[in-house]
């Protein structure tokens, strides 16, 4: 198992490591101009010192929680929606042509409008979060509906069991994975949101400090900061997928023992 | 226990649409072993989907225990033909069995009992907390079994239910429920297209034919308890086969 392990992280070490030091040999030896591109040495010093300090993470809260109440809202709104439309054809119907074309609608033009409504501040955040997360995680919502297994219901019927019953314990559950796809998704897309609405209007956050030091001249920790973004993307998706995998390790996907 | 009368179910309209099942009669007697036999196609599900309540009659009456069918009857367990699907994976063995009892009004206590004791009747006393994915497609039935069983129906509707298995675990799966039907004492109408499985299993076999009428009726007087073997090798065995194989060619 650890033997296992290692073999799998292995090559993958390597691959980073070989980057780094390209990267790091380019930038010591001028192929990269030094003045835009710092030896990832010292990115990495920058990052370890911002670490230590409650200013880093002040920012990131600032982020997160724009994430995290988006998201909220937006799976409050959708899974419920979702679910209702992936119930009735009719629904489904009369509301297809609205969200067809709601939905291509990119967030990010959506920006002017809400800054006219909601200011530069979290709100501002808030909506442009929900917005764009509310389209992955109403279809999935949907579709996880829709492919209920009709065996499955008629099982659930043919026992008996009451309509509310057969959504707690049939519709419900087989819409999970649909569900938690949904919300994993919508996470990687609530976090570009969020810096997005820090970087163009400046609201406060990650987003606004990278833009903060980038005009201040502080190149490397501007870099610095690129990466926390980077390694905060990884971090919830990895946190999601190890919630799914915990909650859902019944479905094909996640199975740990199959015959 | 179960009379059927004038069934007709017509998916779409009466003049246009696609009639599943035509004029169909019969009465299936309390702890009797009835199994129907069709080729594919001859209306089977859909009889059985109008017996279970699960589709409405187009006319017709369904009588179970002198009670009009309306919807899927308290004292009637239906077990299907794709036991993987009719599974739910999200719960272990023991709640896919157990939980359709709460909403039939027993106890928990009681549900308790009756899970664990239609789950040892099927031999998988010992495999409660797996998940049915774990488990091979044999169990699987039997599990679906097990799930009808708890339910202590009347009726024990059974669509094709060893279509998808091997033929040793299919003929080891008949005679567990040959045992299950003696213990239980409950009505059985299982459908398959099986001649010898229906011939080993029932006390009546009906020959159904497109838009499912019943066209030939054999009642099968083998002894019981009857055994793979012996009872297949007897010379009534070869006699009802033969005439329930040209009945279903004719």
């Amino acid at each position: 198992m650890l033997g296992g392990r290692l073999r799998d992280w292995a090559p993958r070490l390597m691959g980073i490591s070989a980057i780094l030091v390209v990267l790091e040999v380019c930038s010591r030896t001028g192929v990269l101009p030094r003045e835009s591109f710092p030896p990832v040495s010292e990115i990495y010093g920058s990052l370890l010192g911002l670490l230590v300090e409650p200013g880093l993470w002040i920012e990131v809260g600032r982020t997160m929680r724009g994430w995290a109440v988006g998201l909220l809202l937006a799976a409050l709104l959708a899974v419920p929606l979702g679910m209702l439309l992936g119930a009735s054809k009719r629904a489904f119907q009369m509301s297809r042509l609205v969200i067809e074309f709601l939905r291509p609608v990119p967030s990010v033009a959506l920006i002017p409008l809400a800054v006219l409504v909601f200011g530069v501040g979290q709100d501002m955040k808030v909506f442009l979060v929900a917005f764009a997360c509310f389209w992955p995680i109403l279809f999935q919502s949907i579709y996880g509906v829709q492919d209920v297994d009709p065996v499955a219901r008629d099982t659930a019927r043919s026992y008996g069991l009451p309509p509310l019953a057969r959504f707690a314990r049939i519709i419900l559950p087989s819409a999970a994975p649909y569900i938690a796809t949904g919300l994993r998704i919508s996470s990687a897309i609530a976090l570009i949101l969020a810096l997005t609405a820090e970087l163009v209007v400046g609201a406060p956050g990650l987003g606004r400090a990278i833009v903060v030091s980038q005009i201040s001249g502080s190149i490397t920790q501007m870099y610095a900061l690129i990466l926390a973004t980077g390694l905060l993307g990884w971090l919830l998706n990895t946190v999601f997928l190890s919630v799914e995998r915990r909650l859902l390790r019944w479905h094909p996907s996640h199975r740990e023992v199959a015959l | 226990m179960l009379e059927v009368s004038h069934l007709r179910k017509v998916y779409g309209s009466e003049e246009t649409g696609n009639v599943a099942v035509g004029d169909l009669s019969f009465v299936v007697g309390e702890k009797e072993f009835v199994c129907i036999l069709g080729s594919s196609g001859c209306g089977k599900t859909t009889m059985l989907r109008c017996l279970s309540g699960l589709a409405p009659a187009t006319s017709g009456q369904i009588l179970v225990e002198g009670s009009p069918v309306d919807g899927p009857p308290e004292d009637l367990a239906y077990v299907f033909q794709d036991y993987s699907r009719s599974l739910l994976p999200w719960m272990t063995v023991e709640r896919n069995v157990s939980f359709p009892l709460r909403y039939k009004g027993m106890s928990k206590q009681e549900a308790k009992i009756a899970t664990a004791d239609a789950l040892d009747a099927v031999g998988l006393g010992d495999r409660t907390k797996a998940f049915p994915w774990q488990l091979s497609g044999g169990m699987q039935q039997r599990v679906a079994i097990a799930r009808a069983l708890a339910y202590r129906p009347r009726v024990l509707l059974m669509d094709e239910p060893f279509a998808s298995v091997d033929a040793q675990t299919r003929s080891d799966l008949e005679d567990l429920l040959l045992g299950i039907w003696e213990r239980y004492a409950v009505t059985i109408v299982f459908v398959t297209h099986d001649i010898d499985e229906a011939v080993y299993l029932a006390d009546r076999v009906l020959v159904l034919k497109a838009p499912a009428t019943v066209t030939t009726v054999a009642d099968v007087d083998l002894p019981r308890p009857r055994d793979q073997i012996t009872t297949k090798a007897l010379p009534e065995f070869a006699r009802l086969r033969s005439e329930l194989l040209s009945a279903l060619r004719h």
